[in-house]
């Protein structure tokens, strides 16, 4: 218990990340899906941050010379830009094909999808 | 620093740029051009590639001129050179075949799209195959998930698009999970390039291993989503049946593989043996290998669709490889390596000649298939040749395959696990048999047919003839390549 609270960004993006998994999982609702996945990738995006926060430490910007032990941990942040940009463009790309299957099919709903079969 | 090092950034530039030139022209005749030129100057570059590291071993490559931790790194050794071989010769034969195929398919608008999407993906295949940085393969495997469910949806069909949807869902999960795992060991370690990690993870391995069990699991789940690994392979079928032909043998014969390679290049080069042999993953890899390889086959049978059934076939086939991954042994992954090669030439040739056989007589279901033989009698020979390969007939690929299982197998004293290759043989023999017996034997099924009705144009089948001629040249002499794969495997650790 004592280690979840100190460790609380970690445990905070580790329970965002179940919530995203299972809405993902669970759901039959394709918006409600993407959501879902939505939130997992920006659990993982918090848990990389938080790996690169130290606390007291000023953002990497330099502005006076500094020794580099007071910035801090520049890496995750610029991995999760390239991570937030990956998943826009997931998250883009399904919802195009849900507008697609919603022409098609009449509904977002992938159980009622499946129920009615390919064919 | 000889030439060669820089050719695998330079195929994958390629790809990429030349991807993007494609819609530039909006022309059909264009794009193929464009694309199918980018596609052999890549092989032959790839070959280069291959031969250099064979005369002078592995090697690594700085893509943005800074050294290991900082800059980002490709690794290449034998099985990179290998597989870049690979992907260019399969990914070639498959977009020579499109020429003829894809407009049966597609509306005439969305075939420079193709070839755009094609490009796309096999770069970014290769980008995943040669890079040595964790993130960067991580960014590879969002592009390819893009691309490959481009090529599923690219035909503006009801079914296509739930199938894309499907794997698009499925596919981001896996990549969720990777991610995840990425970030877990990179808490760990503060490092992104494999040796790098590997230096960090072996020196704190046994404080961390409840951590480093959890980052390999989620790699694995993650991975084997994207790779069809047996109980979380219901993205698949839909996928693969619904795709146009030559988008099916592209997405079996290289989307699976490049996963599968990561996947044991994380398994080898990031944790290493000294800490996954610690570990209970590899029992689970091998454990749903084979239930996979049985499973796959038994649902195979039951499928009616020619093009469903080759789809679970495949299901199948990558139960092989994730079993001989599972042994733990430089013979079974010599022999899944073996097998990756095996499946990729053999799948897309049977990919390839089904989805003509669809093509042109119109029907997918294999019992309106009877006498098929007598109306395109080469096409179905090329499937005769890819599902006897399948089925373990000596001198095709798929024997020496089966046999290297089998060596791994006792080498690995787990002699028992020699019923699933054999059961698994005999099952792929239950589902291939029937098409290809009905297709050419059987006086009432024949009847009526005329020879040659709906043969494809000789000229047409040449680039099917020439995987089929990797399947025949693999089993004949399958020993070179399997040695060259196990002097490649110390690299790889």
């Amino acid at each position: 218990m004592e280690h979840l609270l100190a460790n609380y960004y970690e445990t905070g993006a580790i329970i965002l990340f179940g919530v995203g998994f299972v809405t993902l999982l669970a759901h039959g609702n394709l918006i409600k899906k993407i959501i879902g996945m939505n939130i997992m990738d920006t659990a993982v995006f918090l848990f990389f941050i938080a790996k690169g926060y130290i606390a007291g430490n000023e953002a990497p910007i330099i502005r006076s010379v500094k020794s580099a032990s007071g910035y801090v941990n520049p890496v995750p942040t610029a991995l999760m830009l390239t991570g937030i940009v990956v998943a826009v463009s997931i998250t883009a790309f399904a919802l195009a094909l849900t507008i697609r299957v919603y022409e098609k099919y009449g509904t977002v709903d992938l159980n009622e999808i499946i129920k009615m079969g390919g064919e | 620093m000889p030439i060669y090092n820089s050719y695998p950034l330079v195929i994958i530039l390629l790809l990429f740029v030349s991807a993007f030139a494609i819609p530039i022209f909006k022309s059909i005749k264009m794009a193929r051009i464009i694309s199918i030129s980018a596609a052999g100057i890549s092989f032959a570059l790839s070959i280069l590639t291959l031969m250099g590291v064979k005369a002078d071993g592995a090697y690594y490559f700085r893509v943005g001129h800074f050294d290991a931790p900082w800059g980002i790194e490709f690794h290449i050794g034998i099985i990179e050179g290998l597989m870049g071989v690979l992907f260019m010769t399969v990914s070639l034969a498959v977009l020579w075949f499109s020429v003829y195929s894809i407009d049966h398919d597609l509306s005439k608008k969305k075939v420079p799209i193709f070839y755009t999407l094609v490009n796309l993906l096999v770069g970014s295949l290769l980008g995943i195959v040669f890079s040595d940085d964790l993130f960067n393969c991580f960014v590879f495997i969002e592009i390819s998930s893009i691309a490959s469910c481009g090529i599923v949806v690219v035909k503006d069909k009801k079914e296509n698009i739930k199938a894309a949807l499907k794997y698009l869902i499925l596919s981001s999960l896996g990549s969720g999970l990777v991610l995840m795992g990425i970030a877990l060991v990179y808490s760990l370690t503060g490092h992104l390039n494999m040796p790098h990690i590997h230096d960090v993870l072996v020196s704190i391995y046994p404080d961390h291993s409840r951590n480093m069990l959890i980052a390999i699991g989620l790699f694995t789940v993650g991975l084997g989503v994207k790779s069809a690994m047996f109980p979380l392979h219901t993205w698949l079928p839909d996928a693969h049946t619904y795709a146009p032909a030559s988008s099916s043998a592209l997405l079996s014969a290289l989307v699976l593989k490049a996963y599968v390679i990561l996947y044991i290049k994380i398994i080898h080069r990031v944790f290493g043996m000294s800490i996954v042999g610690d570990l209970p993953v590899l029992n689970i890899v091998l454990l749903l290998g084979a239930v996979g390889m049985i499973a796959g086959s038994v649902l195979a049978i039951l499928q009616k669709n020619i093009k469903r059934m080759v789809a679970y076939s495949s299901v199948a086939q990558m139960g092989y490889v994730f079993f001989g991954i599972g042994l733990g042994t430089t013979m079974g992954l010599a022999a899944a390596i073996f097998q990756i090669f095996n499946h990729a030439f053999t799948k897309s040739a049977l990919f390839l000649s089904a989805g003509s056989i669809i093509e042109k007589t119109g029907k997918k279901n294999i019992a309106d298939l009877k006498g098929v033989g007598k109306e395109m009698p080469f096409t179905l020979a090329i499937f005769t040749i890819g599902g006897m390969s399948l089925v373990g007939i000596p001198l095709l690929s798929g024997f020496n395959s089966k046999w290297n299982f089998a060596v791994a197998v006792i080498e690995a004293h787990r002699v028992e696990l020699l019923a699933v290759v054999l059961i698994s043989s005999l099952l792929n023999a239950l589902y291939y048999f029937p098409v290809i017996v009905n297709g050419y034997f059987g006086e009432e099924s024949l009847e009526g047919k005329v020879y040659r009705n709906t043969e494809r144009p000789i000229k047409e089948l040449v680039p099917i003839f020439a995987l089929v001629l990797g399947v025949i040249y693999f089993g004949v002499s399958g020993g070179g390549l399997l040695s060259l794969i196990e002097a490649g495997i110390p690299a790889l650790k």
